[in-house]
C-alpha cells in the first residue's frame, strides 16, 4: 500500500442557487471521484458538504502518487524485423529510436501467433498534487448548471462568482489556479459572524473548525436535521405541529450557514382564507413553515429560519411579520373579488385567452372537453350532464385573480369557487382532480368524474399539440406532453378504466376542426403513448423483455396490457418459465423457417410417437381449460396453468423429430407446435423472454 | 452599553426618505460613482435609464449611481393599498466591470444607511432577472432584509441581445421598502420624507393625491385609440432614427413606446396573444439600438476606455 493523505477541497462562492445546491454538491463529488478513478488514484471514501457559499469535498486516504506502471509497446514482427542479412530494417530502427534505445536492447514477445519485438517501458506515476488542479477544474466544468454566468472582466463561466479556493492535502495547502482563482491557505467563515479568513489545520478538522470558530455548519445533512428539529420544537411550543415540505426544507437548508429558527404571527382573521392560499403565501414566497393544530387546521403562526444569531431577534421577527401581513391582505382581497365575480361568469372570457395560436382559445378547448367527456361519460358510469358542466368550468379558475397571483393553486381554487357558487359537489371535486397527477408519483383523481375530466384534458392536449407538429423532441417538451402521457396512462391503469387508446385518440381528434386534420397524427400519438408506457414500466422495475412479450400482442387497452404484463412477471417467477420460454423461442424459429403461417388443425391419425400423442392430447385439454380464463382476462391463471406443460413439451423436443422426411407428418407436427404456441400467445409472446 | 445601542436604533429608525437618498449618494460617490440624475422620461424601472441600458453595452468602464422614478401603471391602487404604488423610486448603482468585492460594497452601503448586519437577517436569494423588452438578462439575487425584498442584484450577461463584456454589476434599491424597514412603518404613505423640527412632510403628503389621480387616468381615462397610434408613431420614429445612426433619440422613442404599451396594458386594451407581439416589437427596437450604440461608440474609439 502506497502513502495516503486526506484531501479537502473547498470552493468558496457568492450565494449559490438554493434549489440546485444539493445537486451541484453531489455532482461535484461524483465528478471528482470519477476523475480520481480514471487517474488510478485510490482512496477509501469521499464525502460532500455544501452551504450557500461553498461546495466542499473531503476524500479520505487518497494516494499521494500514482503507481508506477509497466507499459508494453509492440514493434514489428520478428520475421519482418530483419532483412536477409539479419540487419534491422528501417522500420525496426525507427521503432527502437522511438523507444529511446538500441535495436539490440529490444525484447522479444512470444505469442501463439508468432514473436514480436517489444519494449517494456516503466512509466513513473505522477504526484497527486500535480494532477489535482486539472481534476477539480474539469469537474467544475461538468457540473449540471442550467445557466452559467460571467463576472467582472473575466471569461470564466460558473454558476456564481468564485471567491476563494482551498485545497489541503494532509496539512499542506496545494497552490494552483482554479477557474482564474488562485488557491489559498484559508477558508472563510459566516458572512456576518466571522467575515475574516480562518485557517483549517488539516482536512479532518474542517467541519469542526468551521462550526466552533466560524459559525458555519458545512455538513448539509447535519444542518438539515438541525433545522427540522428546531422547527418542530418551536411548533410544539406554540401547541402546534409544523408542516414540513421536504423540498422546502432542502431549500431553506441551502439558504443558511448558521440556522436560527423563530416563529412569527399573523392576524387570525386571515384563517378564513383557503388553507392552500395561506400555505402557498408562506412556503413559496417567504420560505416559511406553516403550523397546524391536532385537527390539521392552520394556526396563525409561521416558522422561519434566519441565518444569524441576532443581537436583537425581536427585530427579525417583527420584520418578517411586516412582510407576510400585506401578502395575506392581497390574497384576502383577491379571494373576495373572485367570490363576488363567480366562477361561471368567467366562461365567456375564456374566448379572449389563447390556448395555442393554431388550437384556438381556452373556450374552444373547454368546448372540445365537453364533447369528449359527454362521449365517454357512460363508460365511466358518470352522468353526462354533470360531466359536461365540469368540463365547461374546468378552465375558469385560470382567470381568477387568485390563480394569476398563485398559479400553483389552479384547480384547487376551481374547487373552492365552485363550492361557493353551489355547483354540484362532484363537479367541485373534479375541478381540482382535473390537474392530477401534478408530478411524478402524485396522487390520481379519486372520483370517476375527476378521472374522466383529467384524462380527457390530457388526450386533448396530446392530439392537439401533435397535430400542429410540436411533439416533444430530445429534451424539448414545452407543453409537458410526456407528463400528460404518463398521467393519462397511470389514470387508466391504476384507476382500472377499460379504455381503448386508439378509440380515445380518434375521439379526441374528431373534436378538433377538420382544417387541422388531427387524424393524421393518430398513429404518432399512439406510438408516443406506447413509448411512455414502456418508460412507465421500466421505471417500475419491469424488465424490458417482459414488456416486449406483451407489446407483441398488440393490445391497445392499457389496463389489458397491464394484466398481461403482471401475468408474465408472475410467470417468470415459476421454475418452468425458463424452459418454456426457450421452447417457445424454438417453436417460433421453427415456424418462421417453415411455410406454415396460420394455425392448421392437427390430424390425429398422423400422430405416432408417444410424446407427440401426449402433447396433442394435452393441447386439446388446455384449450378447453383456458377458455373461461381468457373470457375473464385471467392471464395469470392461464400462464400458471400452462407452466404445467413443461415436461410434455420437453419430452416432445427430446423424442420427436419435427423436420422428418415424411412431408405430411412434418406438416402435422408443425401444426401441433403452432397450436402450442397459440396457447401462450393468448396472453403474451413469451418467446421474447431472455433467460 | 445596552442603553447606547437603544439610542442608536432609535436614531436609525428616524432616517427620513430624503436622508436615505443622501446617504446612498454619498456612499457610492465615495466609491467612484458618477452621481447621475433621474432621466426626464417615464420608464418602468431604473434599468431603462441610458446610464444603465446604454452604458452596459461595449467595453467602456462605467460607475454610476442615481435615483430614478419608476412608473408601473398596472400597480396603481388609487392610494388605497399600503404597499403598492404606480409611481415609486429606485436607487440604481452600476459598477462596470463588476469588482470582486461588489457584494461587500453593497453590504457596506446598508451599514451606511443604518442597517446593522449583526442584528438583521440579510440574505442573497437566487433571482434571475430578465427584461424581454430590453432583450436583456442576468443572474443574481434579490436581497432580503428580515424576509423583505429590498434590492435586486444582477450580473448583466446580455443587454439588447449583445453579450456584456465586461459584465456590469447592477444593484437596485427599493427605496420605499428600505425606508419602511428603517422607519418601522407599515404604510407607505406614512413614511417620513423629511422632518424639520416639529414640521414633518410624509410620503403621502407629496404623493397620495398623485396616486389617486394617476390611477384614475391609467385605469379609466387614458384614451386607448390615441395610445395605440402613439405607440405606432414612436416605433416608426425609432426605426427612422436608428437608420439615421442616432441611437440616443431612437432609444428615447423606444422608451416612449414601452411606457405607452404599459398604459395600454393597464387599460386591459391588449389581449394575451397581442401582448407578446407588442413586447417583441419593443425588443426588436432595443436590439437594433444596442447594436447602433455599440457601433457609434466604436466609431468614437470607445473614449472612456482611454482614461
Amino acid at each position: 500500500m502506497s502513502k495516503t493523505q486526506n484531501l479537502l477541497i473547498e470552493i468558496g462562492t457568492e450565494e449559490l442557487p438554493p434549489k440546485s445546491l444539493k445537486k451541484l454538491a453531489t455532482a461535484f463529488k461524483e465528478e471528482v471521484c470519477k476523475s480520481l478513478n480514471e487517474q488510478e488514484l485510490k482512496f477509501s471514501d469521499c464525502l460532500w458538504y455544501a452551504t450557500p457559499r461553498r461546495l466542499s469535498i473531503l476524500i479520505h486516504d487518497l494516494e499521494t502518487t500514482q503507481e508506477d506502471k509497466e507499459q508494453q509497446r509492440r514493434g514489428p514482427a520478428v520475421s519482418a524485423a530483419f532483412d536477409e542479412d539479419g540487419k534491422a530494417t528501417r522500420a525496426t530502427e525507427g521503432f527502437a529510436k522511438s523507444c529511446g534505445i538500441e535495436v539490440d536492447q529490444l525484447e522479444r514477445l512470444e505469442t501463439d501467433k508468432g514473436s514480436w519485438l517489444a519494449f517494456n517501458a516503466k512509466v513513473k506515476g505522477k504526484e497527486t498534487t500535480e494532477l489535482i488542479a486539472e481534476i477539480i477544474e474539469s469537474a467544475l466544468g461538468r457540473l449540471p448548471i442550467a445557466k452559467r454566468m460571467r463576472w467582472g472582466d473575466s471569461d470564466v463561466e460558473f454558476v456564481r462568482p468564485i471567491k476563494w479556493v482551498l485545497i489541503l492535502f494532509g496539512n499542506v495547502p496545494i497552490d494552483c489556479e482554479i477557474m482564474g482563482v488562485s488557491s489559498g491557505k484559508e477558508s472563510y467563515g459566516h458572512r456576518f459572524h466571522h467575515p475574516d479568513s480562518i485557517t483549517i489545520k488539516d482536512p479532518a478538522s474542517y467541519l469542526e473548525t468551521l462550526k466552533q470558530e466560524a459559525n458555519v455548519l458545512a455538513d448539509y445533512d447535519v444542518r438539515r436535521n438541525l433545522i427540522e428539529t428546531q422547527v418542530k420544537e418551536i411548533a410544539k411550543s406554540n401547541n402546534g405541529q409544523a408542516v414540513i415540505d421536504s423540498d422546502l426544507l432542502d431549500e431553506v437548508t441551502s439558504l443558511v450557514e448558521w440556522p436560527v429558527s423563530f416563529s412569527g404571527e399573523f392576524n387570525s382573521d386571515f384563517l378564513k382564507l383557503p388553507k392552500e392560499v395561506l400555505i402557498s403565501s408562506m412556503q413559496d414566497h417567504q420560505k416559511y413553515f406553516p403550523v397546524i393544530d391536532k385537527q390539521g387546521n392552520l394556526l396563525p403562526y409561521f416558522i422561519s429560519v434566519a441565518n444569524i444569531e441576532s443581537k436583537d431577534p425581536a427585530l427579525i421577527k417583527s420584520g418578517n411579520e411586516r412582510v407576510i401581513q400585506p401578502r395575506l391582505s392581497d390574497a384576502a382581497f383577491f379571494w373576495e373579488r373572485d367570490l363576488k365575480h363567480g366562477l361561471a361568469n368567467h366562461i365567456d372570457s375564456l374566448k379572449k385567452v389563447v390556448y395555442q395560436k393554431q388550437l384556438g382559445s381556452l373556450h374552444d378547448k373547454s368546448e372540445r372537453l365537453q364533447k369528449t367527456v359527454t362521449s365517454l361519460a357512460n363508460s365511466l358510469s358518470v352522468d353526462a350532464n354533470t360531466a359536461k358542466r365540469a368540463a365547461e368550468l374546468s378552465l375558469c379558475d385560470l382567470l381568477t385573480d387568485m390563480v394569476s397571483e398563485f398559479p400553483a393553486l389552479q384547480g384547487t381554487m376551481g374547487r373552492y369557487y365552485a363550492e361557493a357558487d353551489g355547483e354540484d359537489a362532484t363537479v367541485a371535486i373534479a375541478l381540482e382532480e382535473y390537474y392530477q397527477p401534478r408530478f411524478a408519483g402524485d396522487k390520481l383523481p379519486a372520483t370517476p368524474l375527476g378521472q374522466l375530466l383529467a384524462l380527457s384534458e390530457k388526450i386533448d392536449s396530446l392530439v392537439g399539440i401533435f397535430s400542429i407538429g410540436k411533439a416533444p423532441t430530445g429534451d424539448k417538451d414545452p407543453f409537458g406532453l410526456r407528463r400528460s402521457a404518463i398521467g393519462l396512462l397511470r389514470i387508466i391503469i391504476e384507476c382500472e378504466l377499460d379504455i381503448d387508446l386508439k378509440e380515445l385518440i380518434s375521439l379526441a381528434a374528431s373534436n378538433y376542426p377538420k382544417e387541422l386534420d388531427a387524424n393524421k397524427c393518430i398513429d404518432n400519438v399512439y406510438q408516443f403513448l406506447l413509448e411512455r408506457l414502456r418508460r412507465y414500466y421500466l421505471d417500475e422495475g419491469v424488465s424490458p423483455d417482459s414488456f416486449e412479450s406483451v407489446l407483441a400482442i398488440n393490445t391497445s387497452k392499457p389496463l389489458d396490457f397491464h394484466h398481461r404484463l403482471t401475468a408474465v412477471t408472475e410467470f417468470r417467477k415459476l421454475a418452468e418459465a425458463e424452459s418454456l420460454a426457450a421452447a417457445n423461442k424454438r417453436i417460433s424459429n421453427i415456424l418462421k423457417k417453415s411455410d406454415i403461417s396460420d394455425i392448421k388443425k392437427v390430424n390425429d391419425k398422423l400422430l405416432s410417437e408417444d410424446s407427440e400423442l401426449t402433447l396433442a392430447k394435452s393441447l386439446s385439454e388446455y384449450q378447453i381449460r383456458l377458455a373461461p380464463m381468457m373470457k375473464n382476462r385471467d392471464y395469470k391463471s392461464a400462464l400458471t396453468e400452462l407452466a404445467g406443460l413443461r415436461e410434455t413439451v420437453d419430452s416432445f423436443f427430446d423424442n420427436v423429430m419435427v423436420n422428418c422426411d415424411d412431408e405430411a407428418i412434418k406438416i402435422n407436427r408443425l401444426a401441433l407446435l403452432s397450436n402450442l404456441s397459440a396457447l401462450f400467445l393468448l396472453t403474451a409472446d413469451i418467446s421474447k423472454l431472455q433467460s | 452599553m445596552s442603553q447606547d445601542n437603544k439610542q442608536k436604533e432609535v436614531s436609525g429608525s428616524q432616517m427620513s426618505f430624503q436622508q436615505l437618498i443622501f446617504e446612498l449618494q454619498q456612499y457610492w460617490s465615495g466609491h467612484g460613482c458618477t452621481i447621475a440624475q433621474p432621466y426626464d422620461m417615464e420608464m418602468g424601472a431604473g434599468t431603462f435609464h441610458p446610464a444603465t441600458f446604454l452604458r452596459s453595452i461595449g467595453p467602456e468602464p462605467w460607475r454610476a449611481a442615481y435615483v430614478q422614478p419608476c412608473r408601473r401603471p398596472t400597480d396603481g391602487r388609487y392610494g388605497e393599498n399600503p404597499n403598492r404604488l404606480q409611481h415609486y423610486y429606485q436607487f440604481q448603482v452600476l459598477l462596470k466591470p463588476s469588482p470582486d468585492n461588489i457584494q461587500q460594497l453593497y453590504l457596506d452601503s446598508l451599514k451606511a444607511i443604518g442597517v446593522d448586519t449583526e442584528t438583521h437577517d440579510i440574505r442573497f436569494v437566487e433571482d434571475n432577472w430578465e427584461s424581454p423588452t430590453l432583450g436583456a438578462w442576468g443572474l443574481g439575487w434579490e436581497v432580503w432584509l428580515d424576509g423583505m425584498e429590498i434590492s435586486q442584484f444582477t450580473y448583466f450577461q446580455q443587454v439588447g441581445g449583445l453579450d456584456c463584456k465586461p459584465v456590469t454589476g447592477e444593484m437596485t434599491y427599493g427605496l420605499e421598502r428600505i425606508a419602511m424597514c428603517l422607519q418601522n412603518c407599515s404604510n407607505i404613505f406614512d413614511l417620513v420624507w423629511t422632518q424639520n423640527g416639529e414640521h414633518t412632510v410624509t410620503y403621502g403628503d407629496i404623493y397620495h393625491q398623485n396616486e389617486v389621480e394617476m390611477s384614475r387616468y391609467n385605469f379609466e381615462l387614458a384614451d386607448t385609440d390615441s395610445l395605440f397610434s402613439w405607440f405606432d408613431t414612436c416605433e416608426q420614429e425609432s426605426n427612422k432614427l436608428i437608420e439615421a445612426g442616432l441611437p440616443i433619440p431612437a432609444y428615447e422613442m423606444t422608451m416612449k413606446a414601452s411606457h405607452t404599451f404599459n398604459l395600454l396594458d393597464a387599460r386591459s386594451a391588449i389581449s394575451v396573444t397581442e401582448r407578446q407581439r407588442y413586447i417583441l416589437r419593443v425588443r426588436t427596437l432595443s436590439r437594433a439600438i444596442a447594436q447602433a450604440f455599440f457601433e457609434s461608440r466604436e466609431k468614437l474609439g470607445f473614449p472612456l476606455l482611454k482614461q
